[in-house]
């Protein structure tokens, strides 16, 4: 599991140097699995996200960030929620590519969230009990948390629960719906070329799996 | 700095502006066309990717780039609108778009005297401006067969030279031939909508798409992938101009489409006449081409936007408007939604096209008694997904779970996981009247990309016709999804009050230079060498989907070009 996990992270880490560098992000992603991996050679990998620095966010915001998905979409046994999913890594992705333009309204709403909790709670999001944090979600839900100037609370939230519904549901070549977890949540199929019309006319579930699109074609290329 | 010259420049390849290059190239006519964005090839279109075309709107404007403002009143203060539907590339919105191909109904061209003749005149609202269009249906009805046919439109007739066929819209005007292609297959959704609506009484059918149904003119039949509105189409089936025209007026050699390039203004002289027009390269390069006849096929908001960008000494408050109509009368849809759910079988709404799969027009136009109603004109009522199309992106931001149950947690997770397969939505896009203070103009704040000024539209749906309108249909919404045996009926919320789908209006067409902007020919009044195309020129809109309708007056227009105005350029009409 970890090897194509590994070579498919070197990809999306190539594709989004290529964005940022305005070069073919193909071009760069063979670069970066051909290069002899840095973390080997320092133990230390500067790309790899959780507790470490990722693309974009810091160490403590990262784990802001994967605590609010969580509670935005949170997985139980046999339904994956956001962290299985990868939505922290598809959005710090996001941010240190197509979403640039939001580093600094992430940044300033994550230090609103801080300050909210440490005056609320005296503590971190990620570090409260789950009924906090949706306590806390709610404050931001209906514009009520006082630390937040610019972006608005209410903003705040709906721009991490779209984001985080596209970690979960959008092309696994983009960092989350790791493995097909959120299509396999709610039952989509991703690409199929051909609907029959049997398939059209059905009343029962669709399960074949997904034939083809962005994420068989990363797995191509970074091979 | 490059200046060219050539027989007739076109602003904007799409719905309309794409037809008038194909059909002014092959009369023999030198055409340069220039489009804001890139020309895309089919195979740009094989990553069927939710997030890139749909979520991201690839080839939708950017919306930092290239705003639209919007405000309700005139002492509101505008701000940006935050998603743009128009195309931004080669063949316009038509790459993107859901393909629903309509013709309108005969009383759709002349909506105030049926009005006024059934009802009298008290029950118009005194603020709008409804107005007939000075042309009618059995003057478009040639142009209409003539863009179903080369297009490629797949439906059912409802109504062959009057007689009324089972299976297609009996409300539909007489057409004179069946469509070019069988309807559509239909999905469960479409299955479930037939049996509900036939149960109450109405007669419903497949929606005609500009998609097609079996393969036609050397391109593949649609495979029903779902991929559809907000994507460009993977193999070709939807019959964008992209597809169509543009590939025949490459073939006349008399054809040059210059990309990624930014009209900022046409050009007159004191003569009054339009010399051309001057736009801004990819590489910021200021360029003019000179043009005996100058067409103006942008989207609505940018025809009202170059005619005031325009201005001259002689045209002091705009190019084409001594009428001072431009930019007045902005019409858009006013979209109510209606979700089903059902926990006795799947639906896979995000299966095939995915606009108006399926629909009855009992309430359209004037085809119901309006008498007792308090409101006039209709709406069509249609099957569809929650967002452009039915994917897990566009569902977890359209599918709004219903009261009681929160947007978020786990609550959320368990309704969106049990249902995002299991519900479709019912649609209703009512007919906007026009009103004169529904406005486009320039944003004196915000700016483009170029520098220019954005165009601010000025616009409230809530008048009492309209919300009127929307709670009629609103419970014909909801008698449907309880017919169908729907677990969970419940409505959307409806939008703030901003424009929804299809805008129209800015360069009304009319009768007389007076109180119009264009004429028939959507030929401008005070300039004649200067012709403004598109739904812009609609002076009213119909409850149905413009856009075949752009595309028949394209091809009314080019007509009268090929085969009148260059044996004698002058007024048309």
């Amino acid at each position: 599991m970890s090897k194509p996990d590994e070579s498919r992270r070197a990809f999306l880490v190539g594709a989004v140097a290529g964005a940022a560098a305005g070069a073919g992000a193909v071009a760069t992603a063979a670069l970066v699995s051909e290069a002899p991996p840095a973390a080997a050679e320092t133990g230390v990998d500067p790309l790899a996200f959780g507790a470490r620095q990722g693309a974009f966010l810091n160490a403590a915001d990262s784990e802001t960030v994967a605590a609010l998905a969580e509670r935005i979409m949170p997985g139980a046994p046999g339904m994956p929620g956001a962290k299985e999913a990868g939505v922290l890594n598809y959005i710090d992705l996001a941010l240190a590519g197509a979403y640039t333009d939001l580093q600094e309204f992430y940044r300033h709403g994550l230090a609103a969230l801080e300050t909210h909790c440490r005056k609320t709670y005296s503590e971190s999001f990620a570090k409260l009990t789950p009924a906090q944090q949706d306590e806390t979600i709610r404050t931001l839900e209906e514009g009520k948390a006082e630390s937040f100037t610019w972006p608005a609370p209410r903003v705040f939230f709906d721009t991490l629960r779209t984001h985080t519904m596209e970690g979960m549901f959008a092309d696994p070549v983009y960092g989350g719906n790791k493995d097909f977890s959120g299509w396999n949540l709610v039952g989509f199929p991703g690409v199929q070329l051909i609907f029959t019309p049997a398939e059209l006319e059905s009343r029962q579930a669709f399960t074949r799996s997904p034939v083809a699109g962005l994420q068989s074609k990363a797995k191509t290329r970074s091979t | 700095m490059a200046t060219e010259r050539t027989d007739v420049v076109i602003v904007g390849v799409g719905a309309a502006g794409a037809i008038l290059a194909a059909e002014l190239a092959k009369a023999g006519m030198r055409v340069t066309a220039l489009e804001r964005g890139p020309r895309h090839v089919q195979a740009d279109f094989k990553a069927m990717d939710e997030l890139r075309f749909f979520q991201r709107q690839d080839t939708r404007p950017n919306v930092k780039r290239q705003p639209v403002t919007w405000r309700p009143n005139a002492n509101a203060r505008a701000t940006p609108l935050r998603v743009l539907n128009y195309g931004n590339q080669a063949g316009g919105g038509t790459v993107h778009y859901g393909a629903v191909s309509w013709r309108f109904h005969e009383d759709d061209f002349r909506a105030r005297s049926q009005t006024v003749e059934r009802y009298g005149a008290k029950v118009v609202p005194e603020d709008s401006s409804l107005a007939d269009w000075p042309l009618s249906y059995s003057e478009l009805e040639p142009y209409y067969d003539k863009a179903e046919y080369d297009l490629g439109v797949s439906g059912k007739a409802g109504n062959l030279n009057g007689s009324i066929i089972e299976g297609g819209n009996p409300f539909e005007a007489p057409r004179k031939r069946e469509f070019p292609l069988p309807p559509l297959r239909s999905d469960q959704s479409g299955i479930l909508f037939e049996q509900a609506a036939r149960n109450i009484g109405y007669k419903p059918f497949a929606s005609p798409h500009a998609i097609i149904s079996r393969d036609y003119k050397g391109r593949a039949a649609c495979t029903y992938c779902g991929f559809c509105q907000g994507f460009g189409c993977y193999n070709g089936a939807k019959s964008s101009t992209l597809v169509t025209h543009l590939p025949e007026a490459d073939a006349t050699g008399n054809f040059k489409l210059i990309t990624l390039a930014m009209v900022y203004r046409v050009n007159s002289d004191n003569s009054g006449r339009a010399t051309g027009i001057s736009y801004y390269g990819p590489d910021g390069s200021d360029n003019t081409i000179e043009a005996d006849v100058v067409i103006l096929a942008p989207f609505v908001f940018d025809n009202t936007r170059l005619l005031l960008l325009s201005k001259t000494a002689k045209f002091p408050n705009g190019l084409a408007n001594s009428s001072g109509q431009v930019g007045k009368h902005f019409m858009a849809h006013v979209a109510a939604r209606v979700y089903a759910a059902f926990d006795d079988r799947y639906v896979n709404n995000y299966m095939g096209p995915n606009a108006q799969k399926h629909s009855f027009d009992e309430f359209n136009g004037d085809n119901f008694d309006h008498k007792d109603v308090g409101f006039i004109r209709g709406s069509n009522i249609a099957v569809a997904t929650a967002g452009l199309e039915g994917g897990p992106i566009a569902s977890a931001l359209g599918l709004v779970p219903p009261p009681g149950t929160p947007t978020w947690g786990a609550a959320y997770r368990d309704f969106f996981a049990k249902y995002f397969a299991r519900h479709l939505v019912l649609l209703s896009e009512t007919e906007n009247l026009p009103y004169a203070d529904h406005t486009i103009d320039l944003d004196p704040d915000v700016k483009d990309a170029w520098g220019l000024p954005a165009p601010r539209v000025t616009y409230d749906w809530h008048r009492p016709n309209e919300v009127k309108q929307v709670a009629f249909m609103q419970e014909k919404l909801d008698e449907l999804g309880r017919a169908m045996g729907a677990t969970h009926v419940w409505r959307a919320p409806l939008g703030a009050g901003q424009p929804g789908p299809h805008p129209q209006g800015g360069t009304r067409m009319g009768s007389t230079p007076r109180n119009s902007v264009v004429n028939k020919y959507s030929q401008s009044w005070d300039v004649p060498n200067l012709f403004v195309v598109g739904s812009s020129t609609n002076p009213s809109m119909s409850g149905f989907n413009p856009t075949l309708t752009i595309q028949a007056l394209a091809y009314y227009t080019a007509d009268a070009i090929a085969n009148r105005y260059r044996k004698s350029p002058g007024p048309l009409a």
